[in-house]
């Protein structure tokens, strides 16, 4: 078990080291170059003076090696765009994410799994075709088009719900105020996960449900509930949390378009305001920072498919 | 097992909807919340980008500010004076006015702010507007000299702009980029309103100065949200949780008849223009150049894409600037019939193809670059393509990050026409745009009456003297156009039903006086 881990951290500091080189090269070559040199307003010598001070007068090599340097000593450069430690950028807005990804999770295997589930043990039935339909929907209707729609139903008609934040700001920060502000986000980014969950989950019961240690407990008379939320659900959970390992790194790097949509103050968008204004210090620590939670969440979920299926010890 | 699970799930979503007794909570209090669509620099001096800009014109006064008619007026100081050599400005500084700290405001504060301005180590990014200036002597604790090495007309309204002032006491010594505190979350100015509260990514609380100098704010707080996209921030401002944005002429359909939404419009000072690279042969000519403004319809574009939310051109001073926009002069002509005329005098024959092409049978084609993702830029670039078409010209649209086009076309001069604009501040100063050989000078204009006009427009004073100036200016360019206008916009704003007593200004310029901001019923 030590063995296979030491192994698996290994390997992920070589791909986070091998992301890191892409990054930068792909970053460089974009056209453009930082938004803080495109006003066009800079005369060539103010111009010139900024391009020192960042260091971007230097040979693309330089600058990686540098940026290496200091960054596994710890530091990744101050922020083009704010000016302060990109890491302080990324703290400030790791929190929002993580609550938000949670709640998403969180949503995703309430509604996904039961729903896989039940959808299999009544194939073909209504509930199985509706659900088939309404996952299908929910997998191809964009986010920025169906936030906005739960916006104008909930906040702007029904006036229900907050239209975006995570607080209200300038205001009391209740735990009931920020429930408020979480649901909608949590329920967009959800959906799309929540759609794969479920159609992941009943084709796993549909393939368990038929196995011969099924068809014993079915002999053995146990009721068909029991059946499936006692023996069934089990054995198809093992399967689906390497799904759910998948579901991370899109819930905490690809929240952008949600959190645009809700002005979620989270790091899918701070990546995303990185990237246009091509803030290097920002992208590279916001993409490594990504790929260690992606890099930490696929050991961890092998490790916890491990503990639970025996099957898989062999390493 | 299932029941349960919709049991929580539904318990869950009505309770918290209830507990929050709806929407509406925003509306009880007395803040008005304005978007930004990035987190601030609290620093005048050291941030161009909007949402600091917006921010810093509430926190950091300057020595005057701009009236509705954009004219420098009274701020920190409360007179001045120019020698008679127009080489020094005398400033008489407010008095009692005190820091967001308590410590009181004084000509080293002044004398401070414009030495880091004009330095080129500290990082700001108002030196080539304050290239004039040579130093700053403090002449009493509340008086200050300003002396410059030419005559420089817009001073004053380059002091109402962004050059907000610093408190000395906190800034001296090291250099401004590394008061990351000062900068990130606890500025201190002498404005209306100063920081309660910063929240990366979300918002900055300000609340009422109650030693601001002027009168009583009239709101207890200003709330800038950071909502970067324009149809969250609709969305935001119809559910009451924001009071004014800005909107394109393509949001108008969302905001238009919602319920207690008003929409007002300010004519802003900018102009919005194909820029032709004049290094390029083909637009070297000024014929050719004023002939494909004759081709366009300038009409149709103000009433099809900006909806009407735009005013007609004459030349580059827009209708902004009262004083020196000359009002009189014809606007100009859609005239295809000229635009063809002119060309073919310039040495473009008409094919069988009705295509224009030179003697060495070489079309008139260019390419014409628009940033990514403004639809009003990008409708207007297709308008004036189509009108190109009409009279034999092809222009190809090529579209692309506003970076990438700035940095990697225009600067270099490696273009043909680009759709771009200028927002400037509210004085008719357009040296370094279109003089010859300055550093803004992106299209590589040169014409030698319009370079002596636009020196001794700056060097003027006077102001009677200098308007006639700016429309001497304007004639030149109607004869030699140095881009080609398309409109002067103006600002959209969708404004709430709580707020009140907005200025008639853009909201930058609006925010320099955010004490008269009221929050009705």
């Amino acid at each position: 078990m030590i063995a296979f881990l030491l192994r698996r951290l290994g390997h992920g500091v070589f791909v986070l080291l091998l992301v890191s080189t892409v990054t930068f090269a792909i970053m460089l070559a974009a056209p453009g170059g930082p938004s803080v040199l495109a006003d066009p307003k800079l005369s060539t010598v103010e111009r010139a003076e900024i391009e020192t001070r960042l260091g971007l007068d230097q040979p693309p090599v330089v600058q990686y090696t540098r940026w290496l340097g200091r960054a596994v000593r710890g530091d990744f450069g101050a922020s083009f765009l704010y000016q302060t430690p990109s890491l302080d950028s990324i703290a400030s807005r790791l929190p929002p994410t993580l609550l938000l990804a949670g709640a998403a999770l969180m949503v995703t295997l309430a509604v996904g799994i039961p729903l896989g589930m039940l959808a299999a043990a009544r194939r073909g039935g209504a509930l199985d075709r509706l659900v088939a339909a309404t996952s299908g929907v929910a997998l191809a209707v964009p986010v920025f088009w169906s936030g906005l729609m739960l916006v104008f139903v909930f906040a702007v008609w029904l006036r229900l719900l907050p239209a975006g934040g995570a607080m209200t700001e300038g205001g009391d920060a209740t735990l009931a105020d920020r429930l408020r502000h979480l649901m909608l986000p949590a329920i967009v980014l959800a959906s799309a996960g929540c759609a794969e969950v479920i159609r992941y989950t009943r084709s796993a019961a549909l393939t368990t449900l038929a196995l011969p240690f099924m068809q014993v407990a079915r002999a053995r008379g146990l009721s068909s509930r029991r059946l499936l939320w006692r023996h069934a659900l089990r054995h198809v959970l093992t399967s689906v949390i390497t799904v759910i390992g998948l579901q991370l790194p899109r819930l905490v790097g690809g929240a952008a378009i949600t959190e645009t949509v809700f002005s979620w103050p989270g790091m899918g968008r701070l990546g995303v305001e990185a990237a246009l204004g091509r803030d290097y210090p920002l992208v590279m620590a916001v993409t490594l920072v990504v790929s260690a939670g992606v890099v930490v969440a696929s050991i961890l979920a092998d490790v916890v498919q491990m503990m639970i299926d025996p099957r898989v010890r062999v390493a | 097992m299932r029941r349960a699970v919709h049991l929580v799930w539904l318990s869950l979503l009505f309770g918290a909807t209830a507990c929050g007794g709806g929407g509406e909570a925003a509306r009880t209090d007395d803040a008005v919340r304005l978007p930004i669509i990035n987190d601030p620099i609290f620093n005048p001096l050291l941030a161009p980008d909007l949402g600091s800009v917006m921010v810093n014109k509430v926190l950091f006064p300057g020595l005057v500010r701009p009236d509705e008619s954009l004219r420098p007026t009274p701020d920190l100081a409360l007179s001045w004076e120019a020698s008679l050599d127009g080489l020094a400005y005398t400033f008489v500084l407010r008095p009692n006015v005190k820091w967001h700290d308590g410590a009181p405001f004084t000509a080293r504060d002044v004398k401070f702010t414009l030495d880091q301005i004009i330095s080129a180590t500290s990082g700001s990014r108002l030196r080539s507007d304050f290239g004039a200036v040579v130093g700053t002597d403090i002449i009493d604790s509340l008086t200050v000299r300003i002396r410059l090495k030419a005559p420089f007309a817009p001073l004053l309204t380059l002091l109402g702009y962004n050059a907000g002032m610093l408190p000395e006491h906190l800034l001296r010594g090291t250099k401004l980029t590394e008061f990351t505190a000062f900068n990130r979350s606890t500025p201190v100015g002498t404005g209306p309103f100063k920081v309660e509260k910063t929240t990366p990514g979300a918002s900055v609380t300000l609340v009422r100065n109650d030693a601001y100098y002027g009168p009583k704010p009239g709101t207890g707080r200003i709330v800038f949200k950071v909502v970067p996209d324009i149809n969250a921030q609709v969305a935001q401002l119809r559910a009451g949780e924001l009071d004014l944005i800005t909107i394109e002429p393509a949001n108008l359909g969302s905001v238009q008849g919602a319920e207690g939404v008003r929409v007002l419009e300010v004519p802003v000072v900018q102009h919005w223009y194909v820029g032709f690279n004049a290094a390029q042969p083909m637009f070297a000519s000024a014929a050719v150049r004023r002939a494909l403004g004759y081709a366009v319809n300038r009409e149709a574009i103000v009433k099809g894409v900006l909806k009407g939310y735009g005013d007609l051109p004459g030349g580059t001073i827009p209708v902004a600037l009262r004083d020196f926009h000359d009002a009189t002069a014809p606007r100009v002509p859609f005239a295809p019939d000229s635009a063809k005329a002119l060309l073919a005098a310039a040495g473009w024959i008409a094919g069988a193809d009705g295509r224009l092409h030179d003697a060495s049978g070489a079309p008139f084609t260019f390419e014409l670059l628009v940033d990514k993702g403004n639809p009003t830029r990008e409708q207007s670039a297709l308008a004036v393509q189509q009108d190109l078409a009409r009279i034999g010209v092809t222009a190809t649209i090529r579209t692309m990050e506003f970076a990438a086009l700035v940095r990697d076309r225009l600067l270099p001069g490696t273009y043909d026409a680009t759709l771009i604009w200028w927002t400037t501040p509210p004085d008719p100063d357009q040296f370094s745009f279109y003089h010859t050989a300055q550093d803004n000078n992106n299209v590589r204009y040169s014409n030698r009456t319009a370079d002596s006009l636009l020196a001794l427009g700056r060097a003027t004073t006077d102001s009677a003297r200098r308007r006639e100036i700016y429309r001497a200016f304007q004639a030149v360019e109607r004869d030699d156009p140095p881009v080609l206008v398309l409109f002067y916009p103006r600002e959209i704003q969708a404004v709430g039903p709580r707020l009140q007593n907005v200025p008639k200004l853009g909201i930058r310029d609006a925010l320099r006086h955010s004490e008269q901001f009221r929050v009705g019923k």
